[in-house]
């Protein structure tokens, strides 16, 4: 059961928008709940330590005189880097690209029209399905980045390959559909990420299951999306005695 | 002599003149003074000279060794080889462009060796003979070499206080001028050499002395004055686009004021109507004008609005000005544009306000240039938070963009010659440490973020 949580001041949107997400949870069977109100960010975060991760968070963007909905939900995601957040506002010209971009928010409903209120609802429970059952379940591993003060899991799956490039230690990490440049060592990774991961080059560091060919003769090592990193000719001696 | 003594004349005179030479050069290129890079180089170049010497003690027998030709080719191979290796550690330890640290370890040279070759001169006409060998040899090496690192610490001093760095770097602004900064410095370093090779028995008397010394100046203050001029036709540069960038925030603030009045117009009219309405007691009619209308305002100047209030979040003007530039760009494309910025920005990221601005408005063309003819979207994010300004760009496209080709050099999907704009974004950002970015794809759309740490105070 994956749990619920509002998070809303105004008591009147709370109870109305439990009652439309249980009945949306009804009608498309879906294995969620119990769904918990909470109207104030200090109490839900409270909740949240209580029950599994990951959960669906509906939150209200601004409490007077507390913290902001994005500091709540930055703390949110702290504790449940995968939950769904979705957020509630009085009006539609909310920043929603910076809480897209920043948090993952998958939606946001506006306040109001109880039927829009339904329809909208219904479509985030439907992608939240759709995402958790892309999602292989459970057993997946995770690689952990420490940016700034936000930390990323990034399934070992979707790693193809981090690059060292020239100056100042800086990684470039090739993942399926993204580039992700920081400062960090490859020694970190290799220790981090262990045998499933090959050096096969000083400033290389491959994720075996990607990994189609390896050309001897060219000292190069093909991956599956047919991007290229370089063999040197220590991982290639070593390659040879692993072989044989 | 005792050879202890003489090893550590050698080791004392390397650690000065490398002191001397790396204190001066870091001046130049107005950055503050580290012991590690100090102490690679220190190793480099002093490697680099007992190598030198002992290959010509080896290779080569005396007479040829001391003949001018080769002591002027030994000249040209160590100086060049001891400024390439300085240059090499400014750009690896302070990002530095190499060329750049090349010219000022040049520059450096010439300095140094000047003060350093007149006061070893003067040692050895005028000083008394000394009967003692530790006198002599205090008088004319460690002296000169303590007066050179006098002179260089003295110039450093002056140069980071004057902020001679700016222009500096201004000096390098297009490949003709980084050619000629090159090659002057290049030939200033070996003039001492070529001095000694061409007037091999020159006796050092005051004019001599007068001729070069007045040459050494205006050669110093004609390169001064190069690179004041050419940072005062940057500044005008910079201002002339300062200009249009207003002039661009004035059309924006006018098409708002236009709409307003049409909207005044609008509003007078359809009150009359409802007037019209309230009166006949048509209570449905009402209600019916009031859910047409509850969105007509957001509607016609929501968006303006909201994007003027992002706009006034950002304080640091350069940046506001680039990015009303750009929005004005893209309305002018009929791009369908979005600006969100939450809270107000900062000015103190560690990205040089220049190099930022030049950083984002690569990002930006780029967006400009990827989106397709029609129902083009581009979407601008900042976000100040407590230890960095996050920066994304996000923008739909007409062919989806190969992550994997624009990790290599020179990308671009509208063909060849265009693609500089990403590698030189990347070469901004590599100066800065600490920063991250992120390229992503998703939902159709291409996403380019930046994340900069601000500054620790």
């Amino acid at each position: 059961m994956i749990p619920v949580y509002i998070c809303d001041d105004e008591q009147v949107i709370s109870t109305h928008l439990k009652k439309i997400i249980s009945d949306q949870i009804m009608i498309l069977g879906a294995d969620m709940g119990p769904v918990r109100v909470a109207d104030n960010p200090a109490g839900l975060l409270d909740m949240q330590r209580q029950d599994t991760v990951p959960a669906v968070y509906f939150l209200d963007i601004d409490f007077p005189g507390q913290m902001s909905g994005l500091a709540l939900a930055q703390e949110l995601r702290r504790y449940d880097p995968r939950g769904f957040i979705v957020f509630i506002t009085a009006h539609g010209d909310l920043a929603f690209e910076t809480f897209r971009l920043r948090l993952e928010a998958l939606d946001y409903i506006v306040k109001g029209d109880y039927n829009a209120m339904s329809v909208r609802v219904r479509e985030c429970f439907e992608s939240i399905q759709e995402r958790l059952h892309d999602e292989p379940s459970g057993q997946g591993n995770y690689c952990t980045l420490k940016l700034f003060d936000t930390v990323r899991h990034i399934p070992v799956q979707d790693i193809l390959y981090f690059e060292a490039l020239g100056y100042k230690h800086t990684l470039r990490l090739h993942l399926v559909n993204e580039l992700l440049e920081f400062n960090n060592s490859l020694d970190h990774f290799e220790k981090q990420l262990g045998e499933n991961f090959w050096r096969c080059h000083r400033g290389f560091l491959v994720n075996r299951a990607h990994v189609r060919t390896v050309h001897l003769k060219e000292q190069i090592v093909e991956l599956d999306t047919g991007e290229e990193c370089p063999l040197s000719r220590k991982a290639k001696t070593e390659y040879r005695a692993g072989l044989s | 002599m005792p050879f202890s003594f003489r090893i550590s004349v050698v080791i004392f005179v390397f650690i000065l003149s490398g002191l001397g030479l790396f204190w001066l050069c870091v001046g130049i290129v107005g950055k503050k003074v580290r012991i590690r890079p100090f102490l690679i180089y220190a190793v480099c170049s002093s490697l680099v000279n007992v190598m030198v010497v002992l290959l010509s003690t080896w290779l080569i027998d005396e007479d040829v060794l001391f003949g001018p030709y080769f002591s002027l080719l030994f000249a040209v191979a160590g100086y060049t080889v001891g400024a390439a290796a300085l240059g090499i550690v400014i750009r690896k330890c302070y990002g530095v462009p190499f060329l750049q640290g090349l010219t000022a370890a040049m520059l450096s040279h010439f300095v140094i060796n000047t003060a350093d070759d007149v006061v070893a001169t003067a040692a050895a006409t005028y000083s008394p003979l000394f009967g003692g060998m530790y006198l002599y040899t205090f008088i004319t090496i460690i002296l000169p070499k303590l007066w050179g690192f006098f002179i260089a610490f003295l110039a450093a001093y002056i140069l980071r206080k004057s902020g001679f760095y700016r222009y500096f770097a201004a000096l390098f602004s297009s490949r003709f001028k980084t050619v000629v900064m090159v090659a002057v410095g290049w030939i200033f370093m070996l003039f001492w050499s070529f001095i000694d090779f061409f007037y091999p028995g020159a006796e050092p008397n005051m004019l001599y002395a007068l001729f070069f010394f007045s040459l050494i100046t205006v050669v110093l203050l004609w390169i001064q004055f190069m690179a004041m001029y050419t940072a005062g036709q940057e500044k005008i540069h910079v201002q002339e686009e300062t200009i249009a960038q207003q002039q661009s925030h004035m059309e924006l603030l006018e098409e708002l004021q236009q709409e307003i009045r049409a909207f005044r117009h609008d509003v007078t009219n359809l009150f009359s109507g409802l007037t019209l309405q309230a009166q006949e007691g048509d209570l449905d009619g009402i209600q019916e004008f009031m859910k047409k209308t509850s969105s007509y305002f957001d509607e016609k100047l929501g968006n303006e609005i909201k994007q003027m209030d992002c706009l006034n979040n950002i304080k640091p003007y350069p940046i506001r000005s680039l990015l009303t530039t750009k929005l004005a760009a893209m309305r002018q494309k009929h791009i369908q544009s979005a600006l969100e910025v939450l809270n107000p920005v900062q000015e103190k990221q560690v990205m040089e306000t220049a190099d930022f601005l030049r950083g984002l408005g690569i990002l930006i063309d780029n967006a400009i240039e990827a989106v397709p003819f029609k129902d083009g979207q581009i979407r601008l994010v900042l976000l100040q938070e407590e230890r960095e300004l996050y920066v994304a760009v996000v923008n739909n496209y007409e062919t989806e963009p190969d992550l994997n080709a624009i990790a290599e050099r020179g990308y671009t999907t509208k063909g060849s010659g265009r693609g500089t704009g990403l590698s030189s974004y990347r070469k901004i950002i590599s100066r800065y440490p600490g920063c991250v970015t992120r390229t992503y794809l998703r939902d159709g759309f291409f996403v380019q973020e930046l994340r900069m740490p601000m500054q620790s105070v």
